[in-house]
């Protein structure tokens, strides 16, 4: 080992970093080739639909211009889609992050009768599957004739037994010294809940968030069955109404500007909150 | 965890102690209410809705108007007309089905598996792949619905085909992209990233990137000289890209859970085995590979639970087509319902993949609270 350490100083490259460039180099052209489908999305949506009849193999765009992308924004539906996207996954993150974590605060921090049998209901619903019950769902919501509204898009998501299951967790871990002072001090039950425990659970409650924002984003199956009024569709489905009919590929770079602005609030999230989203996945999955 | 238990203190005690303990009851209610009210009625209810509606003749458009058939949806699901019951029929997936009793046993054996939960996966093997499997019509016999069987088994070659290329494309790169240093840290934005799209953005890439005369797959076949595959439209290849689109979506889930369990891995046993001179691949198969069982258990029930539920790939770039090759259950359901509308009929298909779902979502469920 030390004559290692001492030639470590040296100019000339060690075997042992040599491989290390060449592991690293051969990762990265991996990691370029994975983007590439991305960056094709971005630069034909940056090429003139007329350049794109003759050539759409290029990786970078063919005959540069924005018209694509501000028509986007002109004309067609596509504003509305991301407006009823940015609502809906709003509101059910917001619902979704203020239940749980009420939720999470009684069973951590509340002695209650009835707690015993609550809590396993409760975490009994982590094994619903997300996607089984759309069926006996779209009868209720029909029902209740509230399909093509945004309380059908929004009620059946926010009540989420994973994220009561991580707020629990988080809160039974804040020391309790910190709510006696508050409660001594005269705060009520819901002063330390909102003023102190809410505060504390930042962490927890970015990662959840984030996590719960992307998942809402994307879904499809429950907007494509209940939002069934054009002006009601969800970006997601929206996009994917316009698919599946290949008229439409030629107009291959307006089609690519709108999956630009259904994917772009998506990566720029995902680009800031990197982090929690890691560890919004790993605590979802129950890795930790 | 335990102190989550705790039943409220002031029980016994007198006048001021009980009140306080109603309080605690009033509030710990009150605090669970609103997200208690939606679990019930959006996420509990809905499941026995659909076990009831099973059993009913309900026509989208006429939803009040109900027959009670009893058990006929499942008949029509499961049935058909001269059924017979043979050794050969599709013996090659029952005979590889029954060697999942090797496990099993060895499970018990090494006390991994309780002995009657052992018992009762081996009866289930049994019963499923020794003797269900063995019935199909005869000749001149046919399914009631012989899209249901078409799109279950669908479904299930997609699970089979994409759960290992996912999970193990999954560990390899955590463990290619499990060394510190910033370049690392933007290689695995970089394979993550595709993740965050939603499902019609998917398709909208691939469906071109595939298509053999737009696309960029076709381009990289011709210049190597091959005859571009019309993937979409090929009743042979049409199941493999849908594969292939979401190893690209998806697989960055897997790596993020596959990097966190190697940081769990103790350092400790690594300098502990390079000190007993353990090799790179010694230290690889005595420490990491034991090391991510549970991991790679937990991605791989993940990745079956996601795969059951494939719909939006499908549904987008082949409408199940060619010719019904990509069908698959959620899929056949949502147009039984939907388009044939036929709501009890598609709720009893909804039943039917509940359960087969249910299966590994307990095993998800007991390995979230172990780590409780």
């Amino acid at each position: 080992m030390s004559s290692l350490e001492i030639q470590s100083n040296s100019r000339r490259i060690r075997p042992k970093q040599l491989r290390s460039i060449i592991f690293l180099s051969f990762l990265s052209f991996a990691a370029a080739v994975w983007m590439i489908p991305l960056i094709w999305m971005f630069s034909l949506s940056l090429s003139s639909n007329e350049a794109l009849k003759s050539d759409t193999t290029s990786i970078l765009p063919v005959d540069l211009t924005f018209e694509n992308l501000l028509g986007v924004l002109e004309g067609g539906q596509t504003g509305q889609w991301l407006f009823n996207s940015v609502v809906v996954t709003g509101l059910t993150t917001l619902g979704t992050l203020l239940f749980a974590a009420m939720a999470g605060f009684a069973f951590a921090r509340i002695p209650f009768a009835g707690k015993k049998v609550v809590y396993p209901l409760v975490l009994a619903g982590l094994m619903v599957p997300r996607e089984a019950m759309f069926v006996p769902l779209f009868l209720m919501f029909a029902e209740a004739e509230l399909h093509n509204t945004y309380e059908a898009l929004i009620l059946p998501r926010v009540a989420l037994p994973l994220g009561v299951f991580i707020m629990t967790q988080f809160m039974a871990a804040i020391p309790s010294e910190i709510e006696e002072a508050a409660r001594v001090d005269g705060a009520s039950r819901w002063g330390v809940f909102w003023r102190i425990m809410l505060p504390m659970s930042a962490p927890a409650l970015t990662a959840l968030g984030i996590f719960t924002y992307i998942l809402t984003w994307n879904d499809f199956l429950w907007p494509l069955v209940s939002a069934t009024q054009r002006e009601m569709f969800t970006i997601t489905t929206g996009l994917a109404s316009l698919q599946g009919n290949f008229a439409q590929a030629t107009e291959l770079g307006s089609l690519m500007a709108r999956g630009v602005f259904a994917s772009l609030p998506l990566i720029v999230l995902f680009l800031i909150f990197q982090k929690h989203l890691v560890r919004g996945i790993s605590l979802g999955s129950g890795n930790k | 965890m335990a102190s989550l238990y705790n039943v409220s203190k002031g029980r016994k005690g007198g006048g001021l102690a009980s009140r306080e303990a109603r309080s605690s009851n009033l509030a710990g209610w009150g605090f669970l209410a609103p997200f208690l009210a939606i679990y019930a009625a959006l996420l509990v209810y809905p499941i026995f809705q659909a076990i009831s509606m099973g059993f009913y003749d309900l026509d989208l458009l006429v939803i009040s108007d109900r027959t009670w058939i009893g058990f006929d949806n499942y008949v029509r699901m499961f049935w058909g007309t001269e059924m017979a019951w043979t050794l050969e029929n599709m013996a090659d997936w029952r005979i590889a089905g029954l060697f999942l009793l090797i496990p099993i046993g060895l499970a018990i054996k090494s006390k991994k598996l309780g002995f009657v939960e052992g018992l009762v996966l081996a009866v289930l093997v049994v019963s499923i792949f020794g003797v269900a499997m063995g019935f199909a019509p005869s000749a001149d016999g046919r399914w009631f619905d012989s899209q249901f069987w078409l799109s279950f088994g669908n479904t299930v070659l997609f699970v089979l085909l994409s759960t290992p290329l996912i999970v193990g494309f999954g560990l390899l790169l955590a463990l290619a992209l499990n060394r510190p240093g910033k370049w690392t840290g933007v290689l695995r934005t970089l394979f993550f990233a595709p993740f965050v799209l939603s499902v019609s953005v998917l398709t909208l890439i691939w469906a071109f990137m595939l298509n053999p005369q737009l696309g960029l797959v076709g381009t990289l076949f011709e210049s190597l000289g091959l005859e571009p595959i019309s993937w979409l439209t090929s009743p042979i290849w049409a199941m493999p890209a849908v594969v292939i689109a979401t190893l690209w979506w998806t697989v960055g889930f897997n790596i993020v859970l596959f990097l966190a369990g190697l940081q769990d891995i103790d350092k400790s046993l690594y300098e502990a085995a390079e000190i007993d001179g353990a090799g790179r691949w010694g230290r690889f198969r005595f420490i990491t590979i034991p090391g991510l069982s549970r991991t790679t258990l937990l991605v791989t029930v993940l990745q079956v639970i996601a795969s059951f539920q494939i719909f939006g790939q499908v549904y987008i770039m082949t409408r199940g087509g060619p010719n019904g090759a990509t069908r698959v259950s959620i899929q056949h359901i949502y147009e039984s319902g939907f388009r044939d509308l036929e709501l009890g009929y598609a709720s009893a298909m909804s039943v039917f993949l509940f359960l087969v779902m249910v299966f590994f979502s307990v095993v998800q469920f007991r390995m979230v609270r172990s780590r409780d």
